[in-house]
């Protein structure tokens, strides 16, 4: 009988507790996470640097806009960079400002069936304006949702379609 | 719609369900829950993990080879769509299920095969070492009913209640 009061106040306990909305628990919850598991992934942002996986001649961008989202950019959304480092003799030189559209994200990206999707790295291609890749060639895997972006001119340079 | 297989523990994966993550060389990693991403991030390898269908398969516990599993393999090749063809399929599908499992049931059956007598064996060396803590060796002579053979007797009634509990578990 003791022993089932016991449980039976602890519980209560705890319901009390759970039912408490208190800020400590989350951050708690919030640090224990980040203890186990990797870097948090965010949002390519202003300052993020990316790897150019095309061969316009840049090699690293740094994001200085997003151009849609108010936290930054994510998969398949177009951002504004300026070169940090380029090959000696491509179309690209340092220090420009560029268009381009991330091909993939280290952030998770929920998919339209409700799966998510997430890439080792933050890779871009340099467009223009008007949306066609500067490059004629895409390295590495590229995600399917670039299609209803209205990037189909990536999709068929890109060697593999994730 | 496709069902693909967990990286991790090989089961389905449904439409809408885990994550997945893309390698730069282009190989997909699916996860059915955010359970086997973790392990994947911790960088644990499925079969030394007890939970995974990979490690039941290298330490013999399920049944690996077997004809039913050629029909979950899966094909790159399209099937052409025949009425007749989905119609069979569907039927068979309970049928093939069936034998799968009466197969593993065997196995398992097979697996357990020495566990009774290897119990029955572990309790009597037990018993024939510890039985001097219960009761002093010249109580044992003086006394002729607790004599070992009764005594293993009772302890076999004992065991057999063991391996029920065993059983059920």
């Amino acid at each position: 009988m003791c022993q089932k009061t016991e449980i039976v106040g602890r519980s209560l306990f705890g319901g009390l507790s759970n039912s408490s909305p208190g800020l400590l628990t989350t951050s708690h919850e919030i640090t224990c996470n980040n203890l186990f598991t990797q870097q948090q992934r965010t949002f390519i942002q202003m300052r993020t640097v990316l790897k150019v996986v095309d061969n316009s001649g840049a090699k690293k961008v740094m994001c200085i806009q997003a151009l849609k989202g108010k936290k930054g950019a994510r998969l398949g959304d177009t951002i504004i960079a300026s070169v940090k480092e380029a090959h000696p003799n491509g179309k690209v030189k340092k220090g420009k400002v560029v268009y381009g559209v991330v091909v993939r994200a280290a952030m998770q990206k929920g998919r339209c069936d409700g799966s998510e999707v997430k890439f080792d790295d933050n890779a871009v291609v340099l467009v223009d304006k008007q949306g066609q890749p500067i490059g004629t060639r895409v390295f590495g895997p590229v995600p399917h949702e670039l299609r209803q972006k209205k990037h189909v001119k990536i999709l068929t340079l890109a060697g593999h379609i994730a | 719609m496709r069902l693909e297989k967990c990286w991790f523990c090989s089961s389905t994966v449904y439409p809408g369900h885990g994550i997945q993550f893309v390698r730069n060389d282009a190989k997909i990693f699916r996860f059915c829950r955010s359970k086997c991403h973790k392990n994947f991030k911790m960088k644990r390898n499925p079969r030394k993990v007890k939970w995974t269908k990979a490690y039941r398969r290298v330490h013999g516990k399920d049944m690996t080879q077997d004809s039913t599993f050629e029909f979950e393999r899966k094909r790159n090749r399209p099937e052409r769509y025949d009425r007749n063809v989905a119609e069979n399929v569907l039927k068979a599908i309970p049928k093939i299920d069936k034998i799968r499992v009466t197969r593993e049931e065997r196995h398992h059956k097979n697996r357990m095969k020495g566990k009774k007598e290897k119990l029955m064996k572990e309790a009597v060396r037990e018993l024939e070492q510890g039985i001097s803590l219960v009761k002093a060796p010249s109580v044992l002579q003086q006394d002729p009913s607790l004599t070992l053979p009764k005594i293993k007797v009772k302890v076999s009634q004992q065991q057999s209640e063991e391996n029920h509990a065993a059983m059920e578990e």
